[in-house]
């Protein structure tokens, strides 16, 4: 038998489990829209009578009511972990396909103010030269000279251009690396809050959700990935090394050359973890950054220096076969060389940072074919200004090897576009998948809302019957004949 | 699948935004008429745009090459034809000379006269130039061909000669040097011939038949300069002829590459453009209700 008031017990716990639900709505709807919010739901459990058999217990127990205690995140451990690894490899493919944007911006092909059109002007100069009506004519040569100037700044600017890229990227490693210590250590304070929080029972879902948070934009930044640890709390691990390990976090700072003349001799720049100074194998936006700068921006610099050395070495290779209008060979005077003036022009130092025009005065020009030997006097031929015109028409010259890099980046860049749509499409289904099941549904809410607020009023209605009944039995018992 | 609003609105979002960009793309491409922006449009594309336009650029020089090069042609045409009509004026008094052997030396005199003037109009026609240039020259750098008492003093024919280059492959010849036309330096060559005729007609009657044979020899040396002269323009026009279309041709496949077809440009914008205000209809729709709205 159960006792007189138990009953407005089981109704008290019903009121209070109603208005838990209600609170935990409210909660929900209040955080709608909130980033990295998981829903949250109440677990209901009934309460059963006592268990164990006693020798003057005559009670058949019905259950004391209901337990709502207990308050759940909902979250899907495992979309959460795809979660991350995908906001990684997205920012990772975005960084790559926005530097090759920007390669592309400073190259400025196809149009009238890439490297293309100067190399054009300078071949058609020459030929202008090569058929002009008098060769030996300075205006016509100093045309030329013009124009190989142009060019040489040209390829100087567009080089410039790619060097101040990867600077700049460097820097954004170095700005990354310090918000990735800050957050770090924010995930770790945040640790340690849950743990405390958790061995004194009290709720730890907010701060969960600020923590996986943070969690996420670390695995956005250098792909970190989390696991879960004891009391609620979790360690991030970034390319094998552990980076937050319960309440204590490593620091990260960049390591390498700040060079990109240095890139490539084994110092490349990189993520190293402080204290210690091993590498990470980072993911994320620091991972996109690193193969920027070792391997994208290294490779296209390589190939315009490449250009440049390729262009000094042929054009003073024709200038050595002519013979200038004093009749000198051109062999005693190179048109281009890597600004130093030095005698001898050393190929391995022409780069497209120093390429330049030699040959400041146009006489020097070696435009004739013709030895003065064979006239006894200089000519006034314009035969080696063909030759000159003829290394636009050459296999494996200058133009092609040109247009050769400017599709190899035009491939890479559609390449990298493509890849960053095709991530987006599985990003956001698998931001699609979490949303659906930790993003709050209004009308969910809305529903659970009615059931409970239906659930607190019968619950009421209990209260007062069994109020009723017990007015019955205090006041109006034992009055007959009053 | 449990379906929220914020997946409703993530998805409607990225919808949008795709639809959004093809828009801005070709916005893009209209505004700036232009198919291929950057490399990585259409790297095929690319290579192909970069090749025209370099042969763009050296047709364009080809086309005043051949230019220069035909008038260059016909100011050695001109001056040859007008040498041949002076030749043939002393092969005419030569002949003169010949017949009227009893004639008074005063007509022989006459004679001996308008040959020697013939002879400096000659010179003076071989040292014709171009641009300061000297047409009969070869490569010298000098402004005459010959000097005053008719010694050769331009360059000897070397290699091919000057020449235009008309096309990636082609160059034509457009000088004749003094020798070519005029004959070997030497007491043989036209002046020193015209020379000796003049001296002849009053010194040495008897030897002008054999003058006058040289003298046709002489001819037949220009007129064969003339010719080649003749067959070297046609074809500089031939070049001209091909330089013109293969403009017109590199031309309009620039346009085939790198250039919008407006029309259709035009319809796809307006198809995605529907598209567009579609998908903005049912995210205006579909976003708006819950279940709020029906509750008491």
């Amino acid at each position: 038998m159960s006792s007189t008031f138990g009953g407005l017990n089981t109704a008290r716990t019903a009121l209070w489990a109603s208005q838990r639900g209600l609170d935990v709505t409210g909660q929900n709807i209040a955080n709608v829209n909130t980033d990295g919010y998981s829903r949250q739901r109440v677990e209901l459990r009934a309460m059963g009578g006592t268990a164990v058999p006693a020798i003057h217990s005559v009670s058949s127990p019905v259950g004391n009511g209901v337990d709502a205690s207990q308050v759940d995140r909902i979250r899907d451990v495992f979309l959460e972990r795809r979660g991350q690894v995908e906001s990684g490899r997205s920012a990772q493919l975005t960084v790559g396909n926005e530097a090759l944007a920007q390669v592309e911006a400073a190259f400025r092909e196809p149009g009238e103010t890439g490297i293309r059109s100067m190399l054009d002007d300078v071949w058609a100069g020459f030929s202008a030269l090569a058929n002009a009506q008098d060769p030996t004519e300075p205006a016509v040569r100093s045309q030329v000279l013009e124009r190989l100037d142009i060019l040489a700044s040209g390829m100087q600017t567009t080089r410039a251009t790619l060097d101040q890229q990867w600077q700049q990227t460097r820097d954004n490693v170095v700005a990354l690396a310090a918000e990735v210590n800050t957050t770090a250590s924010s995930i770790a304070d945040l640790n340690t809050q849950i743990r405390q929080a958790t061995r004194s029972g009290l709720p730890t879902n907010e701060l969960s959700d600020r923590r996986d948070q943070l969690v996420m934009r670390l695995a956005e930044k250098v792909g970190a990935t989390s696991v879960a640890a004891s009391d609620g709390m979790v360690d991030v691990t970034v390319g094998g090394t552990t980076l937050v390990a319960g309440g204590s976090a490593l620091g990260l700072r960049v390591a390498g050359v700040d060079d990109p003349d240095a890139v490539g001799t084994g110092n490349d720049p990189r993520l190293v973890t402080a204290p210690g100074g091993t590498t990470l194998a980072v993911g994320g936006t620091a991972g996109g950054q690193l193969t920027v700068l070792s391997t994208t921006l290294p490779s296209y610099r390589n190939a315009l220096d490449g250009l440049a050395r390729d262009l000094v070495g042929k054009i003073n290779a024709v200038q050595a076969q002519g013979y200038d209008v004093y009749g000198a060979s051109g062999a005693a005077e190179p048109l281009m060389d890597d600004g130093s003036g030095n005698p001898v022009v050393d190929l391995a130092n022409v780069n497209a940072g120093n390429i330049s025009v030699r040959v400041t005065r146009p006489e020097l020009l070696a435009a004739a074919t013709t030895a003065p030997g064979v006239l006894g006097g200089p000519s006034a031929d314009g035969d080696n200004a063909d030759a000159f015109f003829d290394l636009s028409l050459a296999d494996g010259g200058v133009d092609a090897t040109y247009r050769a890099l400017v599709v190899a980046l035009g491939v890479e860049a559609s390449v990298a576009a493509r890849d960053v749509e095709v991530q987006k499409v599985i990003s956001t289904q698998v931001d699609a998948a979490r949303e659906s099941v930790s993003g709050v549904n209004l009308d969910e809410e809305m529903t659970n809302m009615l059931s409970f607020q239906h659930a607190y009023s019968a619950a009421a209605r209990m209260v007062t019957a069994i109020d009723e009944a017990l007015d019955t039995l205090i006041n109006r018992t034992g009055i007959v004949g009053r | 699948m449990r379906i929220t609003h914020r997946a409703v609105t993530q998805t409607a979002l990225l919808g949008l935004n795709s639809n959004l960009s093809s828009v801005s793309k070709l916005q893009q491409q209209l505004t700036s008429g232009k198919l291929i922006s950057a490399p990585s449009d259409s790297p095929t594309g690319t290579n192909k745009a970069l090749q025209i336009r370099q042969d763009q650029s050296a047709v364009e020089q080809f086309a005043k090459n051949i230019s220069d090069g035909q008038s260059w042609l016909d100011s050695t045409d001109t001056a040859l034809t007008t040498v041949i009509g002076q030749v043939q004026r002393v092969r005419a008094l030569t002949v003169q000379a010949i017949n009227t052997g009893s004639a008074s030396t005063s007509s022989q005199q006459a004679i001996a006269v308008e040959v020697a003037a013939l002879r400096e109009s000659l010179l003076g026609v071989a040292n014709s130039s171009i641009n300061d240039r000297a047409l009969f020259g070869g490569v010298t750098q000098g402004s005459t061909a010959y000097d005053t008492d008719g010694t050769y003093v331009g360059a000897p024919p070397v290699g091919e000669g000057i020449t235009r280059r008309v096309s990636n492959a082609d160059r034509i010849r457009i000088d004749v040097t003094g020798p070519e036309a005029f004959g070997t330096p030497g007491p043989d060559d036209l002046f020193a011939l015209v020379g000796r005729i003049a001296a002849d007609v009053e010194g040495n009657p008897s030897a002008l038949s054999g003058d006058l044979a040289q003298l046709d020899v002489a001819l037949d040396r220009l007129l064969g300069a003339a010719a080649s002269v003749g067959a070297r323009s046609a074809r500089m026009g031939a070049a001209g002829q091909i330089n013109t279309d293969l403009q017109l041709t590199l031309a309009s496949q620039l346009v085939d590459v790198e250039d919008i077809d407006l029309a259709r440009t035009i319809m796809e914008l307006n198809q995605t453009e529907v598209g567009y205000k579609a998908a903005l209809q049912a995210t205006a729709q579909v976003i708006q209700p819950t279940l709020v709205d029906f509750l008491r």
